[in-house]
């Protein structure tokens, strides 16, 4: 349980949830905005396993994706209701 | 006039206060405001965790003293060359994702401490197998990342250390292992029946990684056998 909480909570504020959000705001369209995040994930995931595959922990990647995920989405979601543009 | 500002509680008043564009500032003082505002934020977060990465930090709970005085007997302390390993120098990873993971994690700590759980020498004797468990699997799961902080055995000087040492570093990287199966009491004392307890650390995590192996192996057969199927069709 501590583990799953604190590969979340890991990544909310590393790169799939900043990164993931930031990149979320830029569109309105919330699919983008997830699909962006999905993919800083799994950059995120392999950067950290020091750009080896098979270092890569399945958890900590499913995670990461999740994460990204829904940063991306409520970034795009904040846009359409923050900005008028 | 359901709707009215007046009739809005103070949440309701803060959240439409968010989500109304600014009037009173042009882009560039938001942009500047929320640049300094992100620096200071991030610098004071930092910081704090930084604070909470110092031996005195650490230390500061009175279940961590055991730790501490076996510790102060070690090489990781006092040594010849005067660098010291402090507690997050072993404990807390240094990159980003994996230290933010550790402190998480390390709010267990703080349970314990008010729990009580190691709060005697006896608690303590008795939790000891299993804290030390704990600290091996992550250290045989990352390859002795911590380790790998200060030493590497690409940095070595095989012909300055004692002969048995020399052999037996030449052995890790033949035999591809790494530095807690030989080093797990290096910094605190090791418990009766340390050596079975991580013989089974090593073969469940052998197993596990024998088991993804074997299901990426699968994956790989079948993906072979529908490449040939739509091949002969």
């Amino acid at each position: 349980m501590l583990e799953i909480l604190g590969t979340i909570g890991a990544n909310v504020i590393s790169l799939p949830g900043i990164l993931g959000l930031a990149l979320g705001m830029m569109t309105r369209r919330v699919w983008l905005g997830a699909l962006m995040g999905g993919i800083v994930g799994v950059l995120a995931t392999f950067v950290f396993a020091h750009g080896s595959f098979a270092a890569v922990d399945t958890f900590e990647l499913l995670v990461a994706i999740g994460i990204g995920l829904c940063a991306g989405s409520v970034g795009s979601a904040i846009r359409i209701k923050g900005a008028t543009v | 006039m359901a709707d009215s500002p007046e009739k809005r509680g103070w949440i309701g008043r803060i959240w439409n206060w968010i989500w109304t564009p600014a009037v009173a500032f042009s882009s560039g003082f938001l942009i500047l405001a929320g640049f300094l505002a992100g620096i200071l934020f991030w610098g004071g977060f930092h910081w704090t965790l930084e604070l909470t990465n110092t031996e005195e930090f650490c230390t500061s709970c009175h279940t961590m003293e055991t730790n501490l005085g076996e510790y102060r007997e070690t090489i990781h302390y006092n040594n010849h060359s005067g660098v010291r390993a402090i507690c997050s120098d072993c404990h807390v990873p240094h990159e980003w994702n994996h230290k933010i993971k550790a402190k998480i994690m390390a709010v267990k700590d703080v349970y314990h401490e008010l729990a009580g759980t190691i709060s005697t020498p006896e608690k303590y004797e008795e939790h000891r197998l299993s804290m030390a468990t704990a600290v091996w699997k992550k250290m045989k799961a990352s390859d002795s990342r911590e380790c790998r902080n200060c030493h590497n055995f690409d940095y070595m000087d095989f012909t300055l250390q004692e002969t048995r040492a020399a052999s037996e570093h030449q052995r890790a990287i033949d035999e591809n292992m790494t530095c807690i199966d030989c080093h797990q009491g290096i910094a605190h004392s090791l418990p009766p029946g340390y050596q079975e307890r991580y013989q089974e650390v090593t073969e469940t995590l052998a197993s596990k990684a024998q088991g993804s192996l074997q299901q990426q192996a699968a994956a790989d057969g079948d993906d072979i056998k529908s490449f040939l199927s739509t091949r002969a069709d």
